[in-house]
């Protein structure tokens, strides 16, 4: 017998199959990216916008004279992202012509006090910005979904809409959090 | 495998001379590849069609090659280039443009509508003219996603499959050396190659092993190299430690923002004058993309191959001023952080031009054909064993009277 990787000497049919296949199951590891394509052509589909703004329909949203549109990118509850928190992705369309006048949205968990508290920065085209916001331990599903909107000008306007209508996904997670704390 | 193996009638006397390391290297190189083989197989073909992938583009579809139309002799510069783009696309807006190195190839001009859809669009670099509109999943980033994470999802951190294949870099370097080691004086082959062609299937994949294997050492090393360091680099991000001394991304501050009442007073942003400003900054910066600012804070990046083409080099500008807010030269980035951006081209064979690329696909093919004749080596060498085995076991259920 020759050096090497031995082939064996099994005695019984499952033992000989074995010894004779055993080396080629990984074959099967093409199972899965067969398995994870369609999830994969569907966030592409959706990160390109061309699924629509977010995974539900859009939510109108009337913050100061500006009627917005918000939806939840995917509709999966939070996820931990490690040091950087719990965080979940909202995208936003701006009224057509609006962008004109609009330097900047916010958004976040809760009403900010100022525009320095305004929390996360909507990035992209008018047509379809996108944030990523944390979730403090410490909020609230009757807290709200605050947007602030900051003018050109300087002028600042707020409005929310409530967590289970924007993310129902979201709502839930906070219940179950806020009851495992009780 | 070993040249003992090759030659069965002589493999007693002469395994038995090497001793029992070369029986332990073989031992291993055997284990290491063989029980996933099909698996090293698939990601080594999937990963060679990967580096010709955009020269298969070019040449199955006309809109995305730069063809020079008649009459027109210089290439458009930014301004005119997203000028003539956007007179195509009403309502759009220009998020980036992107020049392939490779010149033979359309510029790429990525837009998002008023229904915010962004699309990626072919351009041609002499006229402007948008020629096509690139799949949102063509068949470069399909081929790169499966080749590079099988498709698994990137929820937090690096994606499972990203795992799943760099950690294949490991047994490929293993491989590697214990091929190397078995192989007693191998670089005697160089000058005497040895490829008996009929002479049984064993012979053959055995002599197309070696062969193969020796003149693909320098290839087999960079592909296993920069795979383990991918895997590293996984491993590191996802644990929260960064070699970056980039430092976080740039915000412009409030008080450089111009007060105006809306932002159609604003002076238009000319991307020639930017492209201008970060190369008066850093001269010699070459500009192989440029993208807009994605809020009222950001400034406008630039992104371009330095004059080694293994690395990279940016700088960021305020849009507002044309002040070159940041700049990373090769001379700001860290050895690890150049040796960590060196990793992508050369695990891809992208830096010299299609050549090299031909190059890695000839390499990448002899490599699929290691793993596979590897295999068959192992299959043809047992196929004997089995088959005397098989007969002595069925020899007495074939007797009458069972």
């Amino acid at each position: 017998m020759s050096a090497g990787v031995a082939r064996g000497n099994a005695q019984t049919r499952i033992g000989r199959w074995w010894q004779d296949w055993r080396f080629h199951l990984s074959a099967v590891a093409v199972i899965v990216p067969i398995l994870c394509f369609p999830p994969f052509y569907t966030l592409a589909m959706q990160a390109s916008g061309k699924a629509g703004l977010g995974a539900r329909e859009a939510s109108e949203l009337q913050v100061g004279p500006f009627p917005l549109k918000i939806a939840e990118f995917n509709t999966d509850a939070p996820i931990g992202q490690g040091v950087a928190g719990d965080r979940k992705v909202f995208s936003l369309a701006l009224c057509k012509g609006c962008e004109d006048r609009i330097r900047a949205v916010y958004l976040r968990v809760g009403k900010p006090r100022s525009i320095r508290a305004a929390g996360a920065l909507f990035n992209g085209p008018p047509s379809r910005m996108t944030t990523d916001v944390q979730l403090p331990g410490s909020i609230s599903v009757n807290d709200g979904l605050w947007v602030t909107v900051e003018e050109w000008d300087g002028t600042v306007h707020k409005g929310d809409i409530a967590i289970e209508t924007a993310s129902p996904a979201t709502a839930q997670w906070l219940r179950r959090k806020e009851g495992s704390q009780k | 495998m070993s040249d003992a193996a090759a030659r069965p009638e002589a493999t007693k006397a002469k395994t038995r001379k090497k001793g029992g390391m070369a029986r332990l290297w073989l031992l291993l190189h055997g284990w290491l590849a063989l029980p996933i083989w099909a698996y090293v197989f698939f990601i080594c073909v999937t990963g060679t069609i990967a580096t010709i992938t955009h020269e298969i583009q070019w040449l199955s579809n006309p809109e995305i090659r730069a063809t020079r139309p008649a009459g027109v002799e210089e290439r458009l510069g930014a301004d005119a280039l997203a000028a003539a783009v956007m007179e195509q696309q009403p309502g759009a807006r220009l998020q980036s443009i992107s020049w392939p190195v490779e010149r033979h190839f359309a510029t790429n001009v990525r837009v998002t509508d008023q229904n915010g859809e962004s699309r990626s669009l072919y351009v041609n670099p002499y006229d402007g003219k948008v020629q096509g509109e690139q799949p949102t999943v063509d068949l470069r980033y399909f081929t790169r996603a499966l080749h590079g994470w099988l498709f698994a999802p990137w929820t937090s951190g690096y994606s499972w499959g990203w795992y799943a294949v760099t950690i294949l870099g490991i047994p490929m370097l293993g491989s590697l050396i214990t091929g190397i080691l078995v192989y007693k004086k191998f670089w005697r082959a160089y000058f005497k190659p040895r490829l008996r062609i009929g002479k049984g299937a064993r012979t053959f994949w055995g002599d197309f092993h070696r062969l193969a294997g020796i003149w693909s050492i320098p290839f087999i090393f960079i592909i296993g190299l920069s795979a383990t360091w991918f895997l590293v680099e996984a491993i590191l991000s996802d644990s929260g430690v960064t070699l970056s001394t980039a430092g976080i991304p740039t915000v412009l501050e409030r008080n450089v923002i111009p007060e105006v009442s809306l932002q159609s007073d604003l002076p238009p942003l000319s991307l020639d004058a930017t492209i201008a400003a970060a190369q008066a900054a850093h001269p010699g910066l070459r500009v192989d993309s440029i993208f807009l600012p994605s809020n009222a804070f950001s400034p406008v990046d630039l992104f371009g191959r330095a004059s080694i083409p293994l690395f990279s080099e940016s700088a960021s500008v305020n849009p507002y001023s044309g002040e070159v807010v940041k700049v990373r030269g090769m001379g700001d980035q860290t050895v690890v952080e150049l040796v960590t951006g060196s990793m992508y081209p050369l695990h891809f064979g992208d830096f010299m031009g299609v050549w090299l690329k031909v190059i890695y696909f000839l390499f990448g093919l002899l490599l699929s054909m290691m793993v596979l004749s590897g295999m068959l080596i192992w299959t043809k060498r047992t196929t004997k064993e089995t088959k005397a085995f098989v007969q002595e076991r069925r020899a007495p259920q074939l007797e009458p009277g069972e």
